[in-house]
């Protein structure tokens, strides 16, 4: 049955839905790239917003599109083809709760779209109490949220369906893959939701008049932590066993790749303290636990770099390389499904040693709220996690619409790769530089009175924009790629390439699927982690913040 | 099959064939990349505070 399945396309239906996130996702690329480009020209000092724009509109605009709607639109399209692809063409009714959750999400996006652009709710993608925006645009984000849950469900039943008809067999790698995902996205969720269901929507509407702004971000960033791992866990998907499959070897280990995602599962969510490091209220204990739990997060990591190095180095020398580093020129460099996430994950590596200083508790004060953080999570989403979007992009859309990657779509595809990483080289190195001198993140063009500090800071910013032009270049390249492939790309079949394991004989240890010993395990960890310091926040708690609109 | 398999796992020169040095080297590599990132912005703190 697996080998059927595996043998046969993503069936239109699926595809279809899959395709309808993708516009969304690939729509948003292009209005927060154009965002993007304007505040780095504003932040030169060279520039000015025409029509009365403000420069914090425009922040915001870029963040929740390119943070929260491209990133989430794609994964949950993604998701649906992965699924689809491994474990069999969804039901009728699978696939009608998809639908449902795809027009919700989009019902939402577009109320807090338009919110942000009437300048109603400028509060930044982290909207952080006291900032008050419109209570349309949590009302949009809560919709967000729900219709993504819908998505959730449907992986959810496929799975469980997979499992009744496979019983004793573990799941396609693929599938158990973006049930993690799923299951922590909707553990995770729970903090967002309850932050703007108890507490922001209640106080836009003056149900209530103050807020209390500990509690509120201590649940966003319950939320927020997993959320970049949601974020990066499809990429991994894409590294363990598209990547093996695209350059024609095996993956180097089924089990590992199971191991590293129920560690990911286990240590992405009670560790949001990690991003609150310099916050009152938090006895600095527990903050300190949480680093402790971070710290784990670095052990899945090592283990997927330590499993693609084999994986390339056993195809290199599969190939008759020799040497130490011979394996590399045996690569496949010209295809831009294995180069573009190649180039990915090597932004991870500076990316990951940034995470680490970041985590650090007290080494948290050189870099916190400066700049460098911003330049650290442009290498981490931006670049590792977004360029392996656009590398699955290269085949997936093809896939889904029928049509083929052609050599010049593959040649632009590789430009669009090297373009976006001598970009984000030029910005992301200027942010991580100008951070260490003190600059600081969401913050518009300042000589704060001609101080000669702040004087240091805008050579980088210059190297900002000229980076941070180079990489508009690049995403517009890349919505036209998405176009190309999505309607104009001759007819033709593209493979959906999925690896199989070196060791097929060796099957993956049934333990990985016992859900109420790894969610249970989640569940303790994360009330371990919160349950004194919510009692603190709350006991303790100073007067509420009125809070309102500062732009 | 199996056994033209067996055969050519224990040719010698496949010591070169299944060898994971390059990996450990790699890792090695980007042990060092993470420890210099730390200890470098850990004497800045020093310095600083």
């Amino acid at each position: 049955m697996l080998k059927a399945s595996l043998s046969s396309k993503v069936d239109p239906r699926d595809a279809k839905l899959s395709m309808a996130h993708f516009y969304v996702a690939f729509t948003a690329l292009l209005v927060g790239g154009l965002a993007g480009l304007l505040q780095v020209l504003v932040r030169s000092g060279k520039f000015q917003l025409p029509f009365g724009i403000g420069y914090y509109q425009v922040l915001t605009v870029h963040g929740v599109l390119l943070g929260l709607v491209l990133t989430t639109f794609f994964i949950l399209g993604f998701h649906l083809a992965a699924v689809s692809k491994t474990s069999g063409t969804l039901t009728n009714k699978q696939r009608t709760v998809g639908w449902i959750g795809f027009w919700i999400a989009l019902v939402g996006t577009v109320m807090a779209a338009v919110m942000v652009l009437l300048n109603q709710a400028s509060v930044l993608f982290t909207f952080y109490a006291p900032l008050k925006a419109h209570a349309l645009f949590y009302l949009g984000l809560t919709l967000v949220v729900v219709g993504s849950w819908f998505n959730s469900a449907v992986i959810i039943m496929k799975y469980a369906e997979w499992r009744r008809a496979n019983p004793g067999q573990p799941s396609p790698l693929l599938t158990f893959m973006a049930l993690i995902n799923t299951l922590m996205w909707c553990v995770a969720t729970i903090g967002v939701a309850s932050t703007v269901l108890i507490q922001l929507l209640p106080w836009s509407l003056g149900i209530v008049d103050t807020v209390n702004v500990g509690i509120s971000r201590t649940l966003f960033w319950y939320f927020g932590h997993p959320l970049v791992y949601f974020w990066l866990l499809p990429a991994y998907m894409a590294w363990y066993v598209v990547v093996p499959k695209v350059i024609g070897t095996k993956v180097f280990s089924d089990s590992l790749a199971r191991m590293s995602f129920i560690l990911f599962l286990l240590f992405s969510i009670p560790v949001g303290f990690h991003h609150q490091l310099l916050e009152p209220g938090i006895d600095p204990a527990w903050k300190f636990l949480q680093v402790i739990l971070t710290f784990l997060v670095v052990i899945p990591s090592l283990m997927t770099a330590f499993s693609l190095f084999a994986t390339f180095e056993s195809f290199g020398r599969s190939k008759g390389a020799t040497g130490l580093f011979g394996w590399l020129k045996k690569l496949p460099w010209g295809d831009a499904r294995f180069t573009v996430p190649f180039i990915g994950m090597v932004a991870f590596i500076p990316g990951g040693a940034g995470g680490m200083v970041n985590a650090s508790h007290q080494m948290n004060q050189v870099v916190h709220n400066t700049i460098w953080v911003t330049g650290h999570f442009h290498l981490t989403v931006a670049t590792a996690v977004v360029l392996t979007y656009f590398g699955v992009t290269f085949w997936l859309v093809p896939h889904l619409t029928g049509r083929t990657l052609t050599k010049k779509m593959n040649k632009l595809a590789l430009t669009q790769g090297i373009l976006w990483a001598v970009g984000m080289t030029f910005m992301s190195g200027a942010m991580h530089a100008a951070g260490l001198l003190g600059a600081p993140r969401r913050s518009s063009f300042s000589e704060y009175g001609g101080a000669a500090q702040a004087a240091e800071w805008i050579p980088y910013q210059i190297a900002q924009a000229v980076g941070g032009s180079i990489l508009f270049i690049a995403v517009l390249l890349m919505v036209y790629i998405f176009i190309n492939l999505a309607f104009f790309a001759p007819k033709g079949e593209q493979e959906f390439p999925v690896g199989e394991a070196t060791n097929q004989a060796e099957k993956a240890p049934m333990v990985f699927e016992n859900w109420k010993l790894w969610l249970g395990i989640t569940v303790l960890l994360i009330l371990f982690a919160y349950t004194i310091p919510f009692i603190d926040l709350i006991q303790n708690a100073p007067p509420g913040a009125k809070g309102g609109r500062f732009w | 099959m199996a056994k033209a398999e067996m055969k050519y796992d224990t040719q010698p020169e496949n010591e070169e064939h299944s060898s994971l040095k390059g990996t450990l080297a790699s890792v090695f590599i980007l042990g060092a990349i993470l420890v210099v990132t730390w200890v470098g912005v850990y004497f800045l703190y020093l310095d600083r505070f």
